[in-house]
């Protein structure tokens, strides 16, 4: 029987999954373009939002009162907690879905911003604007990534980047904020941004569910294979071609997961699992009910061991995971070295005496740069030449020394090129971290880990500015600044040397942990 | 050059003749205020200078020293109070709402301040004992000031003014007032909300649509299977 299986798996009529591979995966394709999109809009809605905070901060200081410092925790809880609140949201996505998730997270921040318009005080404003902005933000965010991340498995580093270049339009909003602020004062402005982001709603709508194909570690191979049979023995001949087709297109996207040795490994193993699970679950591609019906019957046995293997609510593994250790240690360091430039680069422009029409002219040099960098590496890493992880080493090591080298940069056209080299280099590595998160440690486990890895640079976030300020103190130069973002561009990769015995390390502990099961 | 005084004081005006015109012998030198000399004129090696006692508002203005031999050279001093400045865009507030209205005086202080309310091509002076819980006057620090008006309606949209009081007169900063009403920006939030709506209901109907095409799909091969049966 397995034989026939086997046979009629081969000889597997080219016709029926032919038919459905191009459609399948033009409708595919539809779906990932909608959920970069998606993530494009998220992109711009929240940094642009987060960006222009300076702006309502004068108005709000005047006419709510409240003093600098009060004023500026709204700010800082608003970008702080769309990271620190990531690992909450991780949880939620698990229990419902991205796309229930993120409908959330639009309508958090669109309630916010309408709540925000009847302030009075700023303790108000900081639960109002700070807390469910930040929240809403988190989840928007969370579930796009991580929903990228399943719909783009081959493209994912160039839809990555076009989903981050949507950062580089938000140069846009603050014009347009000032004139709203000027027009219909600030409650006037929260609700139209209110109206704006409630926009999210639909495009959140785009983020259709994924059967993901998890490589499970499978207790025992003659179970799936037992249910194999008894699948392939119920139904005709012709109807076991249609299952076939359905099971042929399943493994087709299992082996479109991006793998490392540990995954395919686990794959090697579970050839067959991903297949059935793909077919238990409600998705989209499925072919007749009956085929859905089949399987469930078929594997009674199988249920209770996946409850076993199904992760806990708030997952802490990532916590124990040397790759996730070796990634939030670069993902950290990294983003530090991104923020502090940024926020000194115009500061020191002016120090140098160069007039600040020039100083923005950098700015927007550097972020148009940026973007166009993010695209280029993105496309570049698809290709899949090397490893994602060794792109994004290169781009921190080289953009560690070109911070090393900045104070050398004295006039106008050498600092010019230092913007346009750290862009260039920024733009490389940040478009990479999503990618490579995905490639250590596969789609299935996503939302802990990025979960987790984003509370971590929250923490990072909220102490770089204050931190980058310090600095200035202390030294009276700008110059620091740009040596500790420097140092810590260099220090990030040094992490990503561990990675290949971290994997060893990986696959043995779950070699001995599966020892014992295999029968 | 430009004097900003608060306070009666005494003060020296000197014009000082730099080294490159050190050739020209027969200088005369003139102190007028408009086109009244002043006599007292103080003179050393260089320089012409007067004395003068500002104790009042008549003194204030603007005085000038001429020297003349061939050409003229003059350089004159503005003696003034201290300016105050309003807003140049107008402060946007909703009807029903509060606004605040701020003035501020940074480097001298005020000994009062006063607010005026522009009726027509009048400015009447805003009496906050009169009209308590429509207008409130304070005085945060000695340098700023708040004027608040509650309950706006649509008749409080306009100019005002905030006229600070120092010893040697007064001078005023323009700020405008700009009430809308709640209509205004909700027009454009409802038609976003409804576009939003609509939007959300197509991608409703497309999804209903498509399952019900793939079900239509699934029972056609259903009834293929059991034919084939």
């Amino acid at each position: 029987m397995q034989q026939q299986g086997g046979e009629g798996k081969e000889e597997e009529p080219e016709a029926p999954a032919a038919r459905k591979r191009p459609g399948a995966e033009a409708a595919d394709g539809g779906w990932a373009l909608g959920v970069v999109f998606h993530f494009f809009l998220v992109n711009v809605f929240v940094i642009g939002m987060l960006k222009t905070f300076g702006i309502f901060f004068v108005a709000f200081q005047e006419e709510v009162g409240g003093s600098s410092e009060q004023v500026s925790w709204i700010g800082s809880i608003m970008s702080s907690l769309r990271f620190l609140g990531a690992p909450l949201v991780a949880v939620i996505c698990r229990r419902l879905g991205e796309r229930p998730t993120s409908v959330i997270g639009a309508s958090l921040v669109a309630g916010g911003c309408l709540l925000s318009t009847q302030a009075t005080s700023v303790p108000f404003l900081c639960v109002s604007m700070g807390l469910l902005l930040g929240m809403g933000f988190a989840c928007l965010y969370q579930a796009a990534a991580v929903m990228t991340a399943k719909r783009c498995r081959t493209r994912l580093a160039f839809s990555n980047a076009i989903a981050r270049s949507g950062m580089g339009l938000t140069f846009l909003i603050a014009p347009f904020t000032q004139l709203l602020i000027d027009f219909y004062g600030w409650q006037g402005t929260l609700l139209i941004f209110g109206g704006i982001t409630l926009n999210l709603v639909p495009s959140s709508m785009l983020l259709r569910p994924v059967s993901t194909q998890p490589p499970r570690h499978s207790p025992a191979k003659n179970q799936d294979r037992g249910s194999i049979t008894a699948q392939q023995e119920s139904g005709t001949p012709d109807g076991r071609l249609d299952k076939n087709a359905g099971r042929e297109i399943q493994l087709r996207s299992a082996q479109d997961l991006p793998t490392t040795e540990g995954d395919r490994m686990a794959r090697g193993r579970d050839a067959s699992d991903p297949a059935l699970e793909g077919l238990e679950k409600p998705p989209l591609d499925s072919c007749s009910p009956e085929i859905a019906t089949e399987a469930k019957r078929s594997y009674k046995s199988l249920p209770p061991t996946e409850k076993e293997n199904s992760q806990p609510l708030l997952d802490f593994s990532p916590l124990k995971d040397p790759v996730f250790c070796i990634f939030t240690w670069s993902f950290v360091f990294s983003h530090l070295a991104y923020f502090v430039p940024i926020f000194h680069l115009v500061t020191r422009a002016r120090t140098l005496g160069i007039s600040s029409m020039d100083a923005s002219y950098l700015i927007s040099v550097a972020g148009i740069t940026e973007m166009v960098s993010q695209l280029l590496s993105g496309w570049v890493a698809d290709q899949n030449w090397t490893k994602k992880y060794h792109y994004h080493v290169a781009y921190l090591v080289l953009s560690g020394i070109t911070n090393l080298l900045c104070p050398l940069a004295t006039t106008f056209p050498l600092l010019m090129t230092y913007a346009v080299a750290f862009a260039i280099f920024c733009g490389g590595f940040m478009a990479l971290v999503l990618p490579v998160l995905v490639d250590l440690v596969g789609v299935q486990k996503l939302h802990s880990y990025l979960g987790f890895a984003a509370f971590f640079a929250g923490i990072a976030a909220i102490g770089g500015p204050p931190l980058a300020g310090w600095l200035y103190d202390y030294t009276q130069t700008y110059v620091c600044s740009f040596l500790f973002a420097g140092a810590c561009a260099l220090i990030s990769p040094i992490s990503f040397f561990f990675e290949p015995s971290a994997q060893k390390w990986k696959l043995k502990k779950a070699k001995l942990n599966n020892g014992p099961r295999c029968g | 050059k430009n004097i900003t005084l608060d306070r009666a004081a005494r003060v020296e005006l000197s014009c000082r003749l730099d080294k490159k015109y050190s050739h020209l012998k027969s200088l005369q030198v003139t102190w007028k205020r408009g086109n009244e000399t002043i006599r007292h004129i103080n003179k050393t090696e260089n320089s012409w200078s007067i004395q003068l006692r500002i104790l009042d508002n008549s003194k204030l203005g603007s005085y000038s020293c001429t020297l003349k031999d061939e050409e003229e050279i003059s350089a004159m001093f503005h003696l003034q109070v201290p300016k105050i400045e309003g807003k140049e865009k107008p402060i946007v507030s909703y009807e029903g709402d509060t606004a605040v209205m701020i003035c501020n005086s940074p480097e001298y202080t005020p000994i009062a301040w006063t607010w005026y309310v522009t009726n027509g091509s009048e400015q009447i002076a805003i009496n906050d004992s009169l009209l308590a819980d429509k207008y409130v006057i304070d005085r945060i620090s000695a340098n700023v000031t708040h004027l608040k008006i509650q309950k706006l309606t649509k008749e409080d949209d306009g100019v005002y003014w905030c006229e600070a009081a120092f010893e040697l007169g007064k001078s005023k900063g323009k700020l405008k007032l700009k009430v809308l009403s709640l209509m205004v920006p909700l027009k454009p939030f409802l038609a976003i909300v409804s576009e939003v709506v609509i939007l959300v209901t197509l991608v409703f109907l497309y999804e209903m649509y498509s399952k019900k095409k793939e079900k239509c799909a699934e029972d056609e091969r259903e009834f293929d299977q059991v034919e084939q049966l």
